[in-house]
């Protein structure tokens, strides 16, 4: 049986974070994340670092907190933060008198806002709509939740934190109301196994409900989905708001070579209801049109969605007006010691949560070393000498994008590889810029099961042909390699593609019902990897 | 004025095997595409009728023609006038030197870069898997670098398949010397093997992996052009027999196809405007006068006495898809499609269901002339081929080329 | 104004210009247009880099002729040219293959000199990248504006504008000559005018997108006055032509370009449509001759088919055939350079050898460069089609 001091639920923003302060304080810790890191919340939403420009009027607070985090994760998220800025522009449908009250709200938490012209406003971003009103820049970033997660990931590696993915809990051991221990499930092998642990921490989400439940624990998570586009290139540098009372559809967030445009709100039922429908898409379009006039000459690449975990204590409150803000709860008081849920919260704050419950658990557990998360960056800075090398080796574009994909480490192992065999340059994914090495070290990863969990950590298949062309070379390279986990190829083909498909669905016009013509000539056409096969006739 | 007999509106397969027809009758034909067509992507192979509603593979594509649905445009076209367009189909190619095996009277399972076996119907002799059925030992053959091909992929699941468990497999790899520059395509192989240096130099290397009397599946690369020249001196140098697999694009089986129709078009004095983006029509009294080309200068008239509008589906642009709504943009011709867009497609990309949007398109009588919700003949002298055609999912059937070479044919012979 | 949107949309990664590029057939150096163009795109707007392979497109075109998705492929190729050399020097052999019309002023003096200097300094160019193997052009002895100044026509009350461009002008007036030619055995007369400069093809493919932007404003204001007045403007070099209607648009946007573009003709369409109008001086003596023809890329790009052939074809005794195998390679200036002139021959062999092939001694083609690099690389004379169609008139009157 495997043991450890804590244990952390969810292998998302606040569960990696936890799980890195707690390494980093020198606490044993495994986290357990039923699917993939970053398959939740984390990756479906708009990947937008607040100013707190967003919160300032409503929830002084949480604007506060924002502008705070912000600055420290701009410094110690660098490489997978890109700072890009951001404009709140007001629309020529939006109240004018609100504006007033922003600006002072924003004053009042130090959030810095710089009026700009329309003109200069349309110079510098000119896909904007000429009939927004006023614009003001504040220090908004972009920030990518999936680097972000396995970069957390990588530093609590290095101070032993460890990492089991498609790993499912599905009880609380407990002897005289304190803790002992978790059962788990292996999602993929079906394989039941117990740990032991000191303490369990909750960071499961919108799921943080359910796995209270699982100890007779009542957390009262609503989980409200929003939906997101991913337009197809980045059609803002900036990340651009729309200076009105927080709503839907209005934040444009580009990132790397998309732009994402959220979201909506709607309470669901389930944590896992994230299958966007197309009514949802064009109301986004719509509300998007104030701020992109063109918006729907814009080709989608897909939609997503994710449910926030909106905590309240007052089961009647959903929406927008339950808290964004977050809460530790602490279930000794619930009669179960070394147990805690952290619930609520965003992005954006992930750790700051993680540094207020690494506290708390740390408190318990008399250690005393302070938390240095806010000082000690992610992932080293990589050497010039290091990306010299890499221009050596990657095509065009490819170099930067590989650095801050993989890290330094990541790096020079695919470096080597293509050091070994020169072909492996080559582009699997050309629409992303992921090589073959790329794909194959992403492969060979420990918590890669399937060819979507190499997609999460190098972005291969997330561009124009959603997997038009590289699921056929990523499983011809990954089964060429011995590193196909054991599949059956065509089991490898559907997954990934039926994958790419959830999100294809509910956009499926113009542009990107073409490119299914081609996804499906291809892999159901040409390649038949959906037809039975008549043995009597052959 | 110049006015033609015929204009056909779209250059993909429907399109230039109505142009041949029509030719072949005498007509004056004007053939307006943009862009290349769709051959050089989806692929030179003829899939006729492969699978049923249900998944179940066809007995031959005879007998899936027989059993499809009552919307099917095979339905309206009619078996004898199936088989006399694949007969006129093989003739051409006959003809030109670049002659394809096969009939409707039996499926063709041929190997797939995915390691899978694809039922068609008619196939160029690059294709042929004559010898791959009679053989105990199959040599799997791929090319050092080249990114859209994994022998050990094929013969590791070929050994799945049942009527191929038996059969032994060696992997073996060529190196074409292709590393520098770009990456590598079948395309960059095939047009290695055009020159004789490259095919002299493989015929080396292929010497040192391969036995005298090896069968070996290859990618398609036996040459960029309509003749089987590569294939035959490889064949004659080595004394072994190749199979090219149904590949990813580009598509160099559909490449040499397309390059040959087009070349028998020209030479049967068909006139071929590129880049012609047609955008509207003239219609009076039930019938076409014209259509109006929109180039980024002016609009261009093309007059005609008929019209074939072969000019694809949602992909070619002959059909515009939006939420809950298609649009057949040069006549405006109704498109009977879900209102709500969550009915357009099955949850599970993969079933052994058709997809419904894959169906939609224009609803036809048996002259292929497009008809109003009704059955009433909207336009007189306007007739329908191809992708835009209602009623078949080509990827799930696997009958595109099938339906293109039939409804084009029809088309032709129905003006 | 049209809205072009030179964005990356479209593109379905079908991989279909890859086939059809005829860079990427002749060199493996050529990364292709799909993957320079809009792949690299999506790249450029977020993050500064240099693909090294993005100067070996030609900007011949054939990428956006098989594109089944209408991307302007070559568009946005030659835009990230020019924000690749926005802060960056170039060399002295690309300002000289771009600013032909300045060159062609300063030698206009002493053509005769200045062939006879070109000639003697083929070294010399070698040494800055100019091959000394490609065909370039010589200066003709006097321009076509100072031949047309002293040329008497008849006045009809319909008229025409000529857009020559640098080519006819300064070395092939001929050309422009047999047009007017032409254009008078139809009762039309023909306007020069003195203020039209380079319509900036070579300098765009060579990033020198500013100064063409300059030029394109020049060009716009005179042909919107006299379109604007009812006159057509009429081209005999395709890719003037192309530049003029269609690149304009693509590449600046300057008010004006979709009004003239709907009355801009390339000079055998025009005629074409003056036949179907019935308004064309069919008075065609018989040609008992046989050449083959060669349809310039940027013809075929143009949306209008081959005019040419189908005037030529109105010529009794003419036996036109049509060479159609692809481009010939120069592409405007490309072939001219040391380290693509290898390339351009590679692309432009089979057109060479189909030529060869037929026996016949002249081929026929509406561009001046294409014009040259046949004549070089498959030994054979050359001429515009109005040449034969100013011939057809004269032999009706022998």
């Amino acid at each position: 049986m495997q043991k450890t001091t804590v244990v952390v639920i969810g292998g998302g923003a606040t569960g990696v974070g936890i799980l890195r302060d707690l390494c980093m304080r020198g606490v044993d810790a495994i986290l357990l994340e039923q699917q993939d890191l970053a398959y939740g919340t984390s990756s479906r939403y708009h990947g937008l670092l607040h100013s707190g420009g967003r919160y300032a009027v409503k929830d002084a607070e949480a604007g506060k907190e924002c502008i705070e985090e912000n600055t420290i994760l701009r410094k110690i998220g660098r490489h997978c933060v890109e700072q890009t800025e951001g404009f709140f522009a007001r629309t020529h449908l939006d109240d004018e008198a609100f504006e007033g009250k922003w600006v002072e709200a924003c004053a009042k938490v130090g959030i810095p806002t710089i009026p700009i012209s329309v003109e200069e406003a349309l110079r510098l971003e000119p896909n904007l709509s000429p009939k927004i009103k006023s614009v003001y820049r504040v220090p908004d970033a972009a920030i990518d939740g999936f680097r972000m997660v396995w970069q957390n990931v990588a530093s609590a590696r290095k101070y032993g934190g460890r990492v089991l993915t498609y790993t499912t809990v599905i009880g609380i051991e407990q002897s005289n109301n304190q803790v002992v221990g978790i059962k788990v499930r292996n999602t993929l092998t079906g394989e039941v196994s117990n740990i032991a642990c000191d303490f369990i921490v909750s960071a499961a989400g919108s799921w943080a409900g359910e796995i209270a439940a699982l100890a007779g624990i009542n957390v009262n998570v609503q989980p409200d989905r929003g939906t997101l586009i991913a337009f197809n290139h980045r059609i803002t540098s900036r990340i651009v708001n729309r200076l009105r009372p927080a709503s839907d559809g209005d934040i444009f967030v580009p990132h790397g070579s998309i732009t994402i445009l959220g979201t909506t709100s709607a309470s669901v039922n389930k944590p896992d209801d994230t299958v966007p429908n197309a009514k949802e898409v064009v109301e986004l379009l719509n509300i998007g049109e104030a701020l992109f006039e063109d918006i729907r000459s814009y080709r989608m690449l897909r939609a997503f969605a994710g449910t926030r975990p909106l905590y309240s204590a007052d089961p009647n409150a959903t929406g927008r007006g339950a808290s964004r803000g977050f809460v530790t709860l602490d279930h000794a008081h619930d009669g179960l010691k070394g147990f805690v849920s952290v619930v609520g919260g965003k992005f954006t704050t992930y750790r700051l949560m993680a540094e207020k419950v690494t506290d708390l658990v740390c408190g318990y557990l008399n250690v005393k070393t302070p938390c240095r998360t806010a000082v000690e960056n992610l992932v080293e800075d990589t050497s010039p000498a290091l990306m010299a090398k890499a221009r050596l080796y990657f095509p065009a574009y490819g170099a930067e994008l590989a650095a801050s994909r993989l890290g330094s480490e990541g790096l020079e192992k695919v470096i080597a590889r293509i050091q070994e065999k020169p072909e492996k340059r080559q582009l699997l994914c050309e629409c992303e810029n992921v090589t073959m090495a790329e794909v194959e070290e992403a492969a060979a990863d420990s918590t890669s099961y399937m060819i979507s969990d190499v997609r999460r950590k190098t972005r291969m298949g997330m561009g124009t042909c959603q997997g038009a062309f590289c699921t056929f070379r990523s499983v011809g390279a990954v089964d060429a390699n011995g590193l196909s986990w054991g599949k059956d190829t065509n089991v490898l083909f559907k997954e990934f593609l039926q994958g790419r498909w959830k999100g294809i669905r509910p956009i499926l016009w113009g542009n990107v019902m073409r490119e299914m013509e081609l996804t499906r000539g291809i892999y159901e056409g040409t390649l038949n990897i959906n037809g039975a096969i008549d043995n009597e006739g052959i | 004025m110049r006015e033609y007999d015929i204009v056909v509106i779209g250059g993909g397969l429907a399109g230039l095997m109505a142009a041949a027809a029509a030719t072949k009758r005498g007509k004056k034909v004007t053939l307006l595409s943009l862009g290349s067509g769709t051959l050089t992507i989806g692929g030179g192979i003829v899939d006729v009728m492969g699978y049923l509603e249900g998944g179940i593979p066809a007995a031959t594509p005879s007998a899936g023609l027989l059993q499809v649905g009552e919307g099917h445009p095979y339905k309206k076209i009619g078996r004898p006038a199936i088989e006399e367009s694949i007969r006129f189909f093989k003739e051409i190619c006959e003809q030109e030197g670049y002659s394809y095996i096969g009939n409707l009277d039996k499926t063709q399972w041929i190997p797939t870069a995915a390691g899978t076996l694809k039922p068609t119907c008619l196939v160029p002799k690059t294709m042929d898997t004559t010898e791959l059925k009679k053989a105990d030992k199959v040599t799997v053959l791929g090319f050092d670098a080249l990114k859209d091909f994994y022998p050990s992929l094929i013969a590791k699941n070929f050994k799945k398949i049942p009527a191929f468990a038996q059969k032994e497999y060696e992997v073996v790899m060529v190196d074409p010397k292709l590393s520098e520059g770009r990456d590598v395509t079948a395309l960059d192989v095939a047009r290695w093997l055009d020159t004789e240096e490259g095919l002299a130099s493989c015929i080396e290397k292929m010497r040192n992996v391969i036995d005298s009397g090896s069968v070996v599946i290859i990618p398609p690369v036996l040459g960029t052009r309509p003749d089987y020249a590569v294939k035959e001196k490889l064949e004659k140098a080595l004394g072994c027999h190749f199979i090219e697999t149904a590949s990813v694009p580009p598509s160099i089986t559909g490449l040499r196809l397309r390059t040959m129709l087009v070349r028998y078009l020209k030479k049967n004095g068909v006139r071929i405007v590129e880049q012609a983006i047609v955008a509207k029509s003239i219609v009076e009294d039930g019938k076409c006068v014209a259509v109006i080309t929109e180039g980024v200068d002016r609009e261009r008239t093309y007059y005609a006495k008929s019209f074939i509008l072969a000019n694809g589906g949602f992909y070619g642009g002959g059909l515009l898809a939006e939420p809950g709504k298609v649009i057949e943009p040069i006549f405006n011709l109704p498109v009977e499609a879900p209102t709500d867009h969550e009915l357009w497609a099955n949850y599970s990309l993969f079933s052994s269901e058709a997809q419904p949007f894959a169906k939609l398109g224009l609803d036809v009588d048996e002259k292929m002339r497009p008809l109003d919700a009704n059955g009433k003949v909207l336009l007189n002298n306007v007739y329908v081929a191809g992708r835009n055609l209602r009623g078949y999912d080509f990827s799930f059937e696997k009958s595109g080329n099938g339906v293109a070479i039939a409804s084009g044919y029809q088309a032709a012979m129905s003006v | 104004m049209k809205k072009h949107h030179n964005n990356p949309d479209s593109c379905t990664a079908c991989t279909v210009c890859i086939a059809n590029c005829p860079v990427t057939a002749a060199t493996r150096k050529f990364r292709g247009p799909k993957m320079v163009g809009p792949t690299l795109e999506r790249m450029r707007l977020s993050q500064d880099d240099i693909e090294p392979s993005l100067e070996y497109c030609s900007n011949c075109k054939n990428c956006d002729m098989s594109c089944p998705s209408g991307v302007p492929i070559s568009t946005l190729n030659m835009l990230a040219r020019a924000k690749y050399f926005k802060n960056r020097k170039r060399s002295l052999r690309d300002w000289i293959l771009s600013h032909g019309e300045k060159m062609a002023k300063l030698s206009a003096a002493t053509p005769g000199m200045a062939n006879f200097g070109m000639k003697m300094s083929r070294g010399i160019l070698k040494k800055i990248g100019i091959s000394d193997k490609a065909p370039l052009p010589a200066y003709a002895s006097k321009s076509f504006s100072k031949l047309f100044k002293n040329l008497k026509q008849t006045s009809y009350p319909d008229k025409v504008v000529f857009y020559p461009g640098c080519f006819i002008n300064y070395n092939d007036p001929q050309v422009g000559m047999d047009f007017v030619a032409v254009m008078q055995a139809n009762k039309l007369e023909v306007i020069v005018e003195e203020d039209f400069v380079c319509c900036g093809s070579p300098l765009v493919v060579n990033g020198f997108l500013d100064e063409a932007e300059e030029n394109a404003k020049q060009n716009v204001q005179i042909l919107k006055k006299w379109t604007d007045k009812g006159y057509p403007i009429i081209t005999c070099c395709t890719s003037c032509g192309l530049m003029l209607k269609q690149e304009y648009q693509e590449l600046f946007h300057i008010e004006g370009v979709a009004e003239y573009a709907k009355h801009l003709y390339d000079a055998d369409e025009f005629l074409l449509d003056l036949h179907d109008q019935g308004r064309l001086n069919t008075n065609f003596g018989t040609l008992n001759e046989k050449y083959m023809y060669h349809a310039p890329c940027h013809l075929r790009a143009q949306g209008m088919g081959l005019p040419g052939v189908e005037l030529l074809a109105l010529i009794p005794g003419l036996d036109v055939q049509d060479a159609d195998a692809g481009c010939c390679g120069i592409s405007g200036n490309y072939g001219f350079k040391d380290d693509k002139y290898d390339i351009s021959m590679e692309i432009g062999s089979g057109l060479f050898k189909a030529i060869k092939d037929s026996g016949r001694d002249t081929v026929v083609s509406e561009c001046g460069t294409c014009r040259l690099q046949i004549g070089h690389g498959a030994n054979v004379k050359t001429l515009h089609p109005l040449t034969l169609v100013r011939k057809s008139y004269e032999a009706y009157h022998k």
